[in-house]
């Protein structure tokens, strides 16, 4: 399955560094992810019970939130200022980072799934990048940030598979967990994909169902004076009232 | 069982009751104009609820109209 | 068992929890304080579980959970509006009724699902009914007319009660879409800032230019003669548009609006800038001013028209308007109100509280208990695990036990700038010496430092200080009627004279300042440290910064401590009774 990856990552290399708008967007998107990453680190430094484990937690954290920072600085040098700004601000577009119902990724995997996860990431996000890289792609001045942030990476995949060994000598079945991470990450994917046409096909549904139905409503809708409006209490058991959604 | 998390059933039959206060809600207030409208959109929002819960097909369903 | 009730607020800016056993608020937090996503606005399913384990209960304990808004009602609204507004609104309705008819309007089912509580035991309280109850019954006043000012809630967007003892009763509301706050959201995004995080800069860039736009903004916001406004609608798209606020027709008004990022160079506070640079930047000040002066004149009016239909002396104030410590200020020195008390989190988060309270006053009709002076009421640490966690992290810290505001105190003297996290967390968006970052006040240059090393804000937004009670007076004029807002740092007055020189990093180039005054019964700690400092310097105020990054949600662990003290360029980091250096 690796060829199949790496010719997905050299087709998707050309699209997404050549294509005028693309460059940005792509670093944006890592921006995010980095800071998402930063946020499950720390937030399994506070929830491990491995205590020696703290501290990498900790300071891969710290290499997650300067990543964030070196590739919002490249949206920038790109020249969007706005939506770096945005990515960078806007804490509603990292919604789908980590958390879930509530959860961090540490709660929900557990330790040595989470290790096998962040080992899975970090050993892909290396590959990709070497692909630019080979490619010689986009320019030599975010190349060079690459290559930066590649040593970090190195030592976060280094460490983690450390542990992922340490734990598969402890008899867990690390392989199939593995397994099972990567074949996730294509699943959410694919659910992300799925997700995303699903909102712009019903977009047209709901889009058609304006012009069609709304419309002829227009006659009676109004929309409201300003200045104030007097209020009347409304009558009837307090609980029942306090019951009722609307 | 009344006393904790509801079931997928009784979520079901609570979507009921939020319609049916929607609909009184509006009457309430004197926008019985909106009263067709909606109940169009409560239709609708049948199909979306739907289309949610098997949202990992949803492109093939699409495919299919 | 006593009667435990959790109050929610989510679904569109702060997410919230709070916890009230019999009435008393045992917990509160916002949600961003554990996911550290600024603004988290999902369903507060960690705060509330927090809320639960902090007191050792679990959800099947809970007698009620209430949610701060009606949500049929704001359904309602959005879309008769879509509507009214058809066929502008062709963009915007596909969202919400994406948003809306897949899930918002299934709520009930979403909080018994997320909080595993049974239909029967939830409730909801009007967006706007739960901004006057966190105000009213959180407040020391048994009469009091009560005032929400805010973007919009269901449909009301201002509105006006009678509190009574147990019972809030509405007078009058004013609706969607002529709304205050969504006025300043929109100027906010004009001055080329982000909604929801702007405004506090609109405030602080006023500061530099000339209310000389009088006549555009009497335009854009009518004070009417019936102690109400209105809104030029053709001016503004927030009713149709899905994202912007300002329509074509409010540049065509005001001007081009500012990019987002560029220098801010006034006249004020030029540093070398060219003078076709000043000049566009002087009109973006002169901008920000006229609408905080048209916004101040608005509240002014709103509030004498408050005193005269209710005609209590006593107001209670809440909404995300009542944010804006400046009106603020200028309500309780020019209004007729004898107090005024305003909810420390006045925003949306603070709806929790207030949902909270409504269901046990109003709902079940309980007497009230004494008013909210502390707002440590969120996340604490125990020693013993911040240890820990020290240890682990390899860091240098040394344990000064009880001494720490006076250690904190001593550094401070030194010129240190100290990350400084002590007790419970604070309730509500303003640090209040919980989690904050403090710094000598005296000297412009301080200022420079914190934001170059820390908080990398712009350099037009001042810094608040924090003072001794004792001494307030002193230093700042503080009308009386704004005895308790001060408390929570909800109102900016003028700096005294004489003190402006020995305040140089805290005072705003209008020489006001957003104060926040300490005593000892509510805040002992700080209040230590603030007069330890004022034994060294002879000055007992401190500079008092919110402790998070740019970008970030206020510290709440020590981890997020760590994580921020060794990202930034502060001196030195006090946890509880820890003194963290830097690491080598």
């Amino acid at each position: 399955m690796g060829w199949l990856r790496r010719c997905y990552l050299t087709v998707a290399s050309e699209f997404s560094w050549r294509v005028p708008g693309r460059p940005q967007r792509l670093l944006g998107a890592f921006a995010l992810a980095e800071r998402g990453s930063m946020l499950d680190m720390f937030a399994a430094v506070e929830a491990t019970k491995r205590r020696d484990m703290r501290k990498k937690y900790f300071h891969h954290g710290l290499d997650e939130g300067r990543h964030a920072l070196i590739f919002a600085e490249r949206v920038r040098a790109f020249g969007l200022l706005g939506r770096a700004e945005a990515a960078m601000e806007d804490s509603g577009q990292l919604l789908e980072a980590g958390i879930v119902g509530g959860q961090t990724l540490f709660e929900r995997l557990g330790e040595p799934e989470f290790m096998a996860f962040v080992y899975v990431a970090e050993a892909d996000a290396v590959e990709q990048f070497n692909v630019y890289l080979d490619r010689g792609l986009p320019d030599d001045a975010t190349q060079a940030q690459l290559r930066a942030i590649l040593k970090d990476e190195v030592f976060h995949v280094t460490y983690s598979r450390t542990e992922v060994d340490k734990y598969r000598k402890d008899g867990l079945p690390m392989d199939a967990t593995m397994r099972k991470i990567r074949l996730r990450r294509v699943w959410e994917r694919w659910l992300r994909f799925s997700r995303d046409f699903g909102s712009f096909t019903s977009g047209i549904w709901l889009s058609l169902l304006y012009f069609l139905v709304l419309g002829p409503f227009r006659l009676f809708g109004r929309l409201e004076a300003g200045g104030w409006h007097p209020v009347e209490g409304r009558a009837g058991d307090a609980l029942a009232l306090a019951r009722s959604e609307g | 069982m009344s006393e904790s998390q509801p079931s997928k059933m009784e979520t079901m039959l609570m979507r009921f009751g939020t319609a049916g206060a929607l609909l009184a809600m509006l009457g309430r207030g004197g926008r019985w104009w909106m009263v067709p409208l909606v109940v169009v959109l409560l239709i609708v929002a049948v199909g979306l609820l739907f289309l949610q819960s098997i949202h990992y097909v949803a492109p093939f369903i699409y495919m299919v109209f | 068992m006593p009667t435990y009730i959790l109050g929610i607020s989510a679904l569109y800016h702060d997410s919230a929890a709070v916890l009230l056993c019999d009435g008393v608020i045992v917990a509160g937090v916002q949600e961003e304080r554990f996911s550290r996503l600024k603004h988290d606005a999902t369903l507060p399913v960690r705060s509330a579980k927090w809320c639960m384990d902090r007191v050792g209960i679990t959800a099947a304990d809970l007698s009620w959970v209430v949610f701060y808004e009606k949500p049929l009602r704001k359904f309602e609204r959005i879309l008769s509006t879509s509507v009214a507004t058809f066929p502008r609104s062709w963009a915007a309705f596909p969202r919400h009724m994406r948003a809306w008819l897949g899930d918002k309007l299934w709520l009930r089912g979403n909080l018994c699902q997320a909080f595993g509580v049974p239909a029967s035991k939830v409730l909801f309280c009007e967006h706007h009914l739960s901004h006057a109850a966190s105000a009213f019954f959180a407040s020391p006043h048994e009469n009091a007319a009560i005032l929400c000012v805010d973007g919009v809630g269901e449909w009301a967007t201002t509105s006006l009660w009678r509190g009574r003892g147990t019972q809030i009763e509405p007078v009058s509301e004013v609706r969607f879409p002529h709304s205050i706050g969504l006025f300043y959201s929109a100027i906010t995004a004009h001055l080329g800032f982000s909604v929801n995080e702007g405004e506090f800069k609109v405030m602080g860039m006023a500061a530099y230019g000339q209310p000389r736009f009088e006549a555009e903004m009497n335009k854009l916001l009518r004070l009417e003669s019936g102690g109400g406004f209105s809104l030029d609608m053709d001016y503004f798209s927030w009713h149709w548009h899905p994202t912007q606020a300002a329509s074509p027709k409010l540049s065509e008004l005001l001007g081009a609006g500012r990019f987002p990022g560029t220098a801010f160079t006034p006249r004020l506070a030029a540093e070398g800038a060219s003078e076709s640079e000043i000049e566009v930047s002087q009109r973006f000040a002169d901008l920000a001013a006229s609408a905080q002066a048209q916004t101040e004149a608005a509240m002014l009016h709103l509030v004498r028209h408050a005193h005269t239909t209710v005609g209590t002396d006593a107001l209670c104030y809440a909404g995300g308007v009542a944010l804006n410590s400046v009106a603020n200020n200028r309500i309780a020195a020019e209004g007729p109100f004898d107090h005024v008390w305003i909810q420390p989190a006045a925003g949306d988060a603070g709806g929790a509280l207030g949902a909270a309270l409504w269901a046990w006053h109003a709902v079940l009709g309980n007497p009230r208990g004494p008013a909210m002076t502390r707002t440590d009421i969120g996340r604490e640490t125990p020693n013993a695990t911040t240890r820990e966690i020290l240890d682990d992290l390899g860091a240098r810290y040394a344990d000064v036990g009880e001494e720490a505001p006076e250690r904190a105190a001593d550094d401070l003297a030194a010129g240190r700038v100290i990350g400084w996290m002590n007790g419970r967390c604070e309730w509500g968006p303003r640090a209040l010496g919980y989690r904050s970052i403090l710094a000598d006040p005296r000297k412009p240059e301080t200022r420079d430092a914190v934001n170059v090393r820390v908080k990398y804000r712009e350099p037009f937004r001042p810094f608040a200080p924090s003072v001794v009670a004792e001494s307030a007076a002193t230093y700042f004029d503080i009308p009386a009627a704004a005895a308790a807002p001060s408390r929570f740092m909800l109102t900016a007055g003028g700096v005294k004279d004489g003190a402006r020189e020995s305040l140089g990093a805290v005072t705003h180039v209008d020489g006001t300042a957003r104060v926040q005054v300490v005593d000892a019964a509510s805040s002992p700690a700080y209040h230590r440290l603030i007069s330890r400092f004022g034994e060294h310097t002879g000055v007992p105020v401190v500079l008092n910064t919110s402790f998070n990054l740019k970008g970030e949600p206020v510290v709440s662990s020590p981890v997020d401590a760590m994580a921020s003290f060794v990202r930034s360029g502060l001196d030195l980091l006090y946890i509880d009774n820890f003194r963290v250096e830097r690491p080598k």
